[in-house]
């Protein structure tokens, strides 16, 4: 009964966290600009002014099904992952499964886009993916360091293997290489500046969303709310020890986000290949180095 | 204003309330007077305080401003991209040029009056319009919206003949924007 | 009579039939197609009979030869009569019309014939025989269906002649060694050779295999092998002909050499046979795959990643553990489902369009949704994302690494993969997605004939990535045979005392997920389809005179990052190899001395020393 509510309202409660998150990221940037900035809860008005347009103009089949494999995949990612009080499907997949099932929602989107036939979408997903070499690599790779320490790869068992040692376990503190590494690496997952390269709205008119517009974008916008979420929390599993409540956990995640944000506000844009490059030559030494640290 | 136009329902009543808190701009900038939208959207003004943000592609967009005079190859550029935005939409006029020509009226390149082709829910007089006057006219729209007055996109589907006899003469011929407008109306039960 | 015979004379059967009535085309299609019907209907019937063994009624040196049925021969067996009888249906429309269609049945039966004898030989007499047979017909395959073939298929000649030489060395020296070729009897007596003899021994095989599984560096003769014939025979060969070297490798390492024998192999520390083997398949995964980003011709683009996919396998089987042995074996499968399924995808583009050109073609979907259902089904599954089969066996190989403690082999597992998302996103891109241009407005899907293998092979992608335990249980009787312990597999997954994979759960979730969003979907206005040509252009008018697409150099960015890495690795490997070939040849080359005496001399050497060694040994 527990795990039926729990699935219910899971992806609720992500999403009102999500938007707010978003929300409250927009007011943070046009603070940092000396702007007044919107209201919090702006995204939830964006969203629903999308959803309540009067035309949606799709390319082909293959455009819309790319819609709910996003939001789709997004949903199941976020049911995988554990949050404090809800790790019933944990069990049934690991954090192997997890990582490869957060590429489901680029490759709908990527198809998508490809069937609106615009050059500028295209280039957004080229650019995406090639972001998605970039980064994925070192994240992986800190994975994996992780997973040797404590034989396991299931995300749960990490989580609490980190819990069982206090602050001094958590995976920053006790494998700090590792902890930085992947700290870029989801600075790009986010897709946020530096790495923003994906969007673009100046040099290739936001990319993949250049096309979308109505209830697509605002679906795209629901998916962005609830990753933003779901990839923090990934994060927050394996290098800030998880979280026991709620308290400790939205805590947890708007000190990340701050960070990822404080980082965004004040940056430019890297060229793609200049951001692969740089996922590349920082982060993975980094962690390469952590992982020869725990081999010897 | 027609009757049937202005009467809703709770729900539309309750989305406008919502709907008008979130506008996204996709300005068309070939006139002098984009100079003025700068200091509207940075800390000065900050138009983002009503939820008006700049957008880039015509799909996402709810607003097309158009600041300025129109020349007969920008006009045509216009159309495509109004026709290309997904319904409701809004067209404000920007300058005194899009009002009746401004000071290009000798001109014979421009165009004179923007509503003759699309049409137009607010202008904003001056040459050019202060950010003031801007920040102004959005808050008119969006009072506009909330009224359920907001109706000028609806319009383009009533009085397409209108809309397209003007484009024509003036292009000197029909333009292909593969938009099917006499289509939607019947979709838009218009 | 053994069942095995009834395999091979209905195959020789098909060849014999093809050459008899090479006039006449109907006679070709439908007989191929009756012997290959009756093929897999044998092959699948096998699963009562095995353990059963035959002996020719001849003998050679004493030794009786013949064929026996084990559950790995059995697993490649049904794989390659299956994958045989696909590819006949497809083909009977896609040959029709084109050029030498007598000896493209000829040549498949004869290839089949050769596989199926290799897989089912029980001694390395047979084993070599029915290899060189297959060797040859692979030769044959490659030769015909563009006028670059041949070229391409004698680059693959020379490198198969070298790998049968070094493979006739290593019958010949166990024949020495044990007195017997008999697979059974090496087993039995592998335990007394000596630790350097049985290394220098399983290289030798090994390195043979490696050229027909195409591992870095001897890989180069395989994307131009394989691209330049027919598109169905690049399907059948990077389906399941790479895959025979796989089955040797399997048979040598686990079967005859067995896995303790391998593991005592060791350099240094962690350093053993198992470990070397390893770090070339994970050069095989990496660099062909990232090769395979820039290619502009879509067979070719596969038959690159058809190099990367065999890396897997082979670290799959490196690992060592039961996990990653199994995930090895499974990948076979898979990726035989996948990668033909995409290859047929190209086919039917090409039999439609023409041009197998990345640049050249675009927007398909529109005309042929079938062919990109099948293509996105392919593609999902070669690049390893759930739902689909490629997922489940790259689980199990990157967990047995992870576990097993080979970070560096993991990462370039991940590596490859996401190498492989990149270019299998380009290869889809550019063919169904992007501008339809305007001479392929008259396009139509291709007819039922070449459909049905389409989806036959979809269900398969799709069915083992939700249900592997279908397979499992097959692979999980090989390892009992081989002497490995067995994975532990349900239906629907795995699970082991620390963790499990359920696909049911996450295929169910995922269908959840999509049935959620589509409820989001119905709540907003309905949606309205429009043309390609009302599209965001900044303003700009479209038409079908604008060329308004993404194709070309798709990954540029991408070439700029790894371009000085590509250079120093594989051009200075290449030099590097084509410098030691020269220095080795310069060498020979003094041996010719032109004059009797030296020969003399030499051929006295050579006997001394081989009576010694071969006193050493025996
Ligand atoms: S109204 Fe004045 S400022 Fe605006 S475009 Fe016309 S001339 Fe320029």
């Amino acid at each position: 009964m527990n795990v039926v509510l729990w699935i219910i309202f899971l992806p609720i409660i992500l999403f009102v966290i999500g938007t707010f998150m978003l929300g409250y990221s927009r007011k943070f940037i046009a603070r940092i600009e000396r702007r007044y900035g919107p209201p919090i809860q702006q995204v939830f008005y964006d969203i629903f002014k999308l959803m309540n347009k009067k035309t949606n103009i799709s390319h082909g089949w293959m455009h819309d099904i790319a819609i709910l494999m996003l939001l789709g995949g997004t949903l199941l990612t976020m049911y995988f992952v554990p949050v404090p009080g809800f790790h019933f499907f944990a069990q049934y997949g690991d954090m192997l499964v997890i990582m490869y099932i957060l590429l489901i929602p680029a490759l709908g989107m990527a198809l998508g886009v490809g069937e609106t036939a615009n050059p500028n979408g295209s280039i957004g997903i080229s650019r995406a993916l090639m972001m998605l070499a970039g980064y994925d690599i070192p994240f992986v790779l800190t994975f994996i360091g992780f997973a040797m320490i404590n034989h396991t790869t299931s995300m749960y068992d990490l989580m609490l293997a980190q819990q069982a040692g206090g602050i001094a376990g958590w995976g920053l503190i006790s494998q700090p290489l590792l902890g930085i590494a992947a700290l870029i690496a989801l600075q790009g997952m986010l897709g946020e500046k530096p790495f923003e390269v994906m969007v673009a709205p100046h040099e290739i008119a936001t990319g993949p969303m250049t096309e979308m517009g109505g209830k697509y974008l605002g679906i795209m916008m629901i998916q962005h709310a609830i990753g933003i979420v779901v990839e923090l929390t990934i994060y927050i599993n394996l290098f800030l020890g998880g979280a026991v409540n709620w308290f400790e956990y939205i805590v947890k995640l708007f000190v990340l986000f701050t960070m990822l944000l404080s980082v965004n506000a004040v940056f430019g844009r890297f060229r793609t290949d200049d951001a692969v490059r740089f996922m590349w030559k920082i982060p993975l030494p980094l962690a390469i180095i952590g992982i020869l640290f725990i081999i010897f | 204003m027609d009757e049937k136009l202005t009467q809703r329902s709770v729900w539309e009543k309750i989305a406008a309330k919502l709907s008008k808190r979130s506008l996204w701009m996709l300005h068309y900038c070939t006139g002098c007077g984009a100079i003025e939208l700068p200091p509207t959207m940075t800390a000065r003004f900050d138009m983002e305080r009503f939820g008006i943000n700049p957008m880039v592609t015509p799909r996402q967009a709810d607003i097309l401003l158009i600041t300025g005079y129109l020349s007969v190859k920008t006009l045509k550029r216009v159309v495509l991209t109004y026709e290309q935005m997904q319904a409701p939409k809004y067209v404000v006029g920007f300058g005194s040029c899009t009002i009746n020509g401004g000071m290009y009226w000798n001109s014979y390149a421009t165009m004179k009056s923007l509503d003759r082709y699309i049409p137009v829910e607010t202008y904003i007089a001056g040459c050019m319009p202060r950010p003031e006057a801007i920040i102004h006219s959005f808050n008119e729209l969006i009072a506009k919206i909330d009224r359920g007055e907001a109706n000028s996109w609806k319009d383009y589907y009533k009085n397409y003949d209108f809309y397209r006899k003007n484009q024509e003469h003036t292009f000197e011929g029909p333009i292909e924007t593969y938009n099917d407008i006499k289509a939607d109306a019947a979709l838009f039960r218009i | 009579m053994s069942i095995v015979l009834n395999l091979l004379s209905i195959a020789l059967a098909g060849v014999v039939l093809n050459v008899l009535f090479s006039k006449s085309k109907i006679v070709q299609k439908y007989v191929s197609l009756l012997i290959f019907a009756g093929l897999t209907y044998f092959s699948f019937v096998m699963y009562s009979q095995v353990g059963e063994h035959f002996d020719f009624p001849f003998q050679i040196a004493g030794q009786s030869i013949g064929f026996t049925i084990t559950w790995l021969n059995y697993y490649f067996g049904i794989m390659i009569t299956g994958i045989t009888l696909l590819t006949v249906i497809f083909s009977l429309k896609y040959m029709e019309g084109k050029d030498g269609s007598t000896h493209y049945y000829t040549v498949l039966s004869l290839k089949t014939f050769g596989m199926l004898g290799v897989i089912f030989s029980s001694d390395l007499i047979t084993f070599f025989v029915f290899w060189e047979i297959m060797s040859w017909s692979t030769f044959g395959l490659m030769s015909t269906g563009g006028k670059d073939a041949p070229k391409s298929a004698f680059k693959y000649f020379v490198f198969a002649i070298t790998a049968s030489m070094i493979l006739m060395a290593g019958v010949v020296l166990s024949y020495s060694l044990f007195g017997s070729f008999d697979f059974a009897v090496i087993h039995d007596k592998i335990g007394s050779l000596s630790l350097p003899m049985t290394g220098f021994l399983l290289s030798i095989f090994i390195v043979s295999f490696s050229v027909e599984s195409a591992v870095f560096p001897v890989h180069s003769w395989l994307p131009d092998g394989y691209s330049n014939t027919f598109t169905t025979f690049t399907a059948y060969l990077s389906g399941i002909s790479t895959r025979i070297g796989i089955y040797g490798i399997i048979l040598f390492l686990f079967g005859i050499f067995g896995i303790q024998t391998v593991d005592k192999l060791s350099i240094i520390g962690k350093i053993n046979f198992r470990y070397v083997f390893g770090v070339f398949a994970a050069l095989t995964m990496v660099v062909p795959t990232f090769t395979a980003l820039y290619q502009h011709d879509a067979k070719k683009l596969i038959a690159w990643h058809s190099v990367g996919q065999g890396g897997y396998m082979l670290i799959g089987l490196a690992s060592g553990s039961a996990l990653g042995i199994a995930g090895g074996m499974f990948h076979v499968l898979n990726h035989m489902a996948y990668v033909v399924l995409i290859v047929f995808a190209i086919a039917a583009v090409e039999h439609r369009t023409g041009t197998t050109n990345l640049n050249k073609l675009g927007g398909l979907i529109k005309k042929m949704p079938v062919s990109y259902l099948a293509l996105l089904f392919g593609i999902i599954g070669l690049a390893g994302l759930p739902p689909m089969n490629g997922f489940v066996s790259k689980w199990f190989i990157y967990r047995a690494l992870i576990l097993g403690g080979y970070p560096f082999l993991a990462i370039a597992a991940v590596i490859g993969t996401l190498g492989t998302i990149l270019s299998v996103y380009k290869l889809i891109h550019n063919m169904f997605l992007g501008q339809l241009p305007e001479r392929y407005n008259n396009v139509k899907e291709v007819g039922f004939s070449m459909q049905l293998p389409m989806w036959i092979l979809m269900i398969v992608v799709l069915g083992l990535g939700i249900f592997p335990g279908a397979a499992m249980g097959l692979i999980a009787k090989i390892q009992v045979a081989l002497g490995l312990t067995a994975v532990p597999y349900s239906l629907h997954g795995i699970q082991t005392a620390s963790g499990q994979l359920n696909m049911l759960v996450v295929s169910a979730v995922f269908i959840g997920g999509i049935f959620v969003t589509w409820i989001i979907y119905l709540l907003g206005s309905r949606r309205k389809h429009v043309s390609q040509y009302n599209n965001y252009a900044a303003g700009n008018f479209l038409d079908k005179k604008v060329a308004y697409n993404f194709n070309y150099e798709f990954y540029a960015a991408m070439e700029h990052v790894i371009d000085p890495y590509r250079k120093k690795i594989i051009q200075r490997t290449e030099q590097g190899i084509a410098g030691l070939t020269d220095a080795v040849s310069e060498y020979i080359r003094r041996i010719y001395t032109g004059m009797i005496n030296t020969y003399g001399i030499y051929v006295i050497t050579a006997f001394i020393v081989t009576i010694i060694i071969l006193k050493e040994l025996i």
